[in-house]
């Protein structure tokens, strides 16, 4: 009982940096389509969630994939819908 | 350390588990997998600790050369496992589109990969559950299917007028590829002998692959690999296994041959970056052809075993040893051209990489020959 415990507060914790990156990934496409292009922000809980390397390693991913996406078709990433996140696509 | 000593036992007592010295590691361990990655550092690693107090996959006393300690062989599943969770939950949560969902290539490769991690599994929860000529079949098999489906894998050049001939030839440069790839797959199970030699030649590789295309996969790999190197070389609890370094090297494999393939990088370039393990197979296969063994036979032999037995003669501590063996070849291969690529010394598609290559290898052989003598007593020593 005590292991199971154990290992759901590990993928809980994992978890967390993955919610961190993906609720960054999709704010950034967000601000992008309103203000241009902006960099990365890298507040105090970004950085507890993804620690120092990991926030760079998730500004690496947001900034490539904007890229990716703009170089794939504009069309695309300046599509007005609502449901904007599931209309990208990202690098590999 | 009388500072740090309280702090240590009140968390033992918490724990009631652990001596002090596996205390004091797991605070060590902790600490930078937090200071590096946050949360989500300290999850994997919480991860990684609970895979390695399991009983599967335990292997024995000196049964890896170096160890003296029964280790864990799910380091393969550990690290899967976290690439796993994070690029699902990207999927789900984020933009983001996985190579494999809408590229026939990364789908194959990805393929292979899992195909060659469960070969693995196989053998690190049941050793000898396959034959050797089995497994070899099973992954020419694999790797020459993910080849012939794959052709733009294949590099069409890499500047040696020879191999160039072969690879001109499509069938010529399959067959010649498909051995090249079964060759590298078995060269890094063989190097996996010491903590942090072949977790850091991944680690240098995958933040190379990661500065050079900033995919999510290369960023999730960099992470699950930072962390298990971490936990490796302080504790020396864990290694890859048969799953962690065939899937390692059939990642690494697939992303360099891409490389090289799609001219990011230079043969030589790749050729510097996993010189340690394709040298030491080479070496490692000639050495015992001479001696009148098979090829594929296990022994000691190896610069790592060697340069363990030398510093295992000046420091105390067994784990420190081995795992200062598997930090001075690492990072003097691998990390050394991470460093020179991160600096942008060399232009990762010059051809001058061949020269770096070179000066690896005469470091080799200079190192082998120098501790030439040191021959380390264990199961699988020479005869003399």
């Amino acid at each position: 009982m005590r292991s199971i415990v154990n290992f759901m507060v590990a993928f809980g914790l994992i978890w967390v940096g993955v919610l961190e990156s993906a609720t960054s990934s999709v704010e950034d496409f967000r601000q992008v389509l309103d203000d241009g292009d902006v960099e990365p922000e890298r507040s105090v809980k970004h950085i507890l969630a993804v620690g120092l390397v990991g926030s760079s390693i998730v500004s690496s991913i947001i900034i490539n994939g904007r890229q990716t996406v703009i170089l794939e078709g504009h069309e695309k990433f300046l599509d007005p819908n609502p449901m904007l996140s599931e209309s990208f696509v990202g690098s590999e | 350390m009388l500072s740090v000593n309280p702090a240590v036992r009140l968390i033992q007592n918490a724990l009631g588990l652990w001596s002090v010295p596996t205390v004091q590691k797991l605070v060590l361990m902790f600490f930078f997998a937090g200071i590096t990655y946050g949360a989500t550092g300290l999850g994997a690693m919480l991860l990684m600790t609970l895979l390695a107090n399991t009983k599967l996959g335990k292997d024995g006393s000196a049964k890896h050369g170096i160890s003296l300690s029964e280790s864990s062989r799910l380091g393969g599943l550990a690290i899967a496992i976290v690439v796993i969770i994070y690029i699902a939950g990207l999927s789900l949560l984020s933009p983001y589109t996985s190579g494999l969902e809408r590229n026939d290539s990364f789908l194959y490769i990805w393929c292979a990969v899992l195909f060659c991690c469960l070969l693995g599994f196989a053998e690190d929860i049941k050793p000898d559950f396959l034959t050797p000529s089995l497994r070899l079949g099973a992954k020419f098999a694999v790797l020459g299917a993910l080849f012939w489906l794959s052709p733009q894998l294949i590099p069409l050049s890499i500047g040696a007028p020879a191999i160039d001939f072969f690879l001109s030839v499509p069938v010529l440069s399959w067959a010649l590829v498909t051995v090249f790839a079964v060759g590298f797959v078995n060269a890094l199970n063989m190097a996996d002998g010491a903590n942090g030699l072949v977790p850091g030649i991944a680690l240098a590789s995958f933040g190379v692959f990661f500065m050079e295309y900033g995919r999510p996969m290369d960023g999730a790999l960099l992470f699950a690999c930072s962390i298990f190197f971490i936990f490796n070389v302080i504790s020396g609890w864990y290694f890859l296994g048969d799953a962690g370094s065939y899937g390692l090297g059939a990642i690494l494999l697939s992303y360099g041959l891409l490389g090289v393939a799609d001219g990011h990088f230079s043969a030589g370039f790749m050729a510097a970056l996993f010189c340690y393990p394709c040298v030491d197979f080479l070496v490692s296969v000639i050495r015992r052809w001479r001696a009148g063994r098979s090829p594929f036979s296990a022994d000691n032999g190896h610069l790592h075993n060697r340069l363990h037995q030398f510093i295992k003669l000046r420091i105390k501590s067994s784990v420190m040893a081995n795992s200062f063996t598997g930090l001075i070849i690492s990072g003097s291969t691998s990390g050394a051209v991470l460093f020179v690529y991160m600096v942008d010394l060399l232009p990762s598609g010059s051809d001058l990489w061949y020269g770096f290559f070179v000066l690896e290898v005469l470091l080799y052989l200079a190192g082998l020959k120098y501790l030439t003598s040191i021959q380390p007593k264990t199961q699988y020593a020479d005869p003399v």
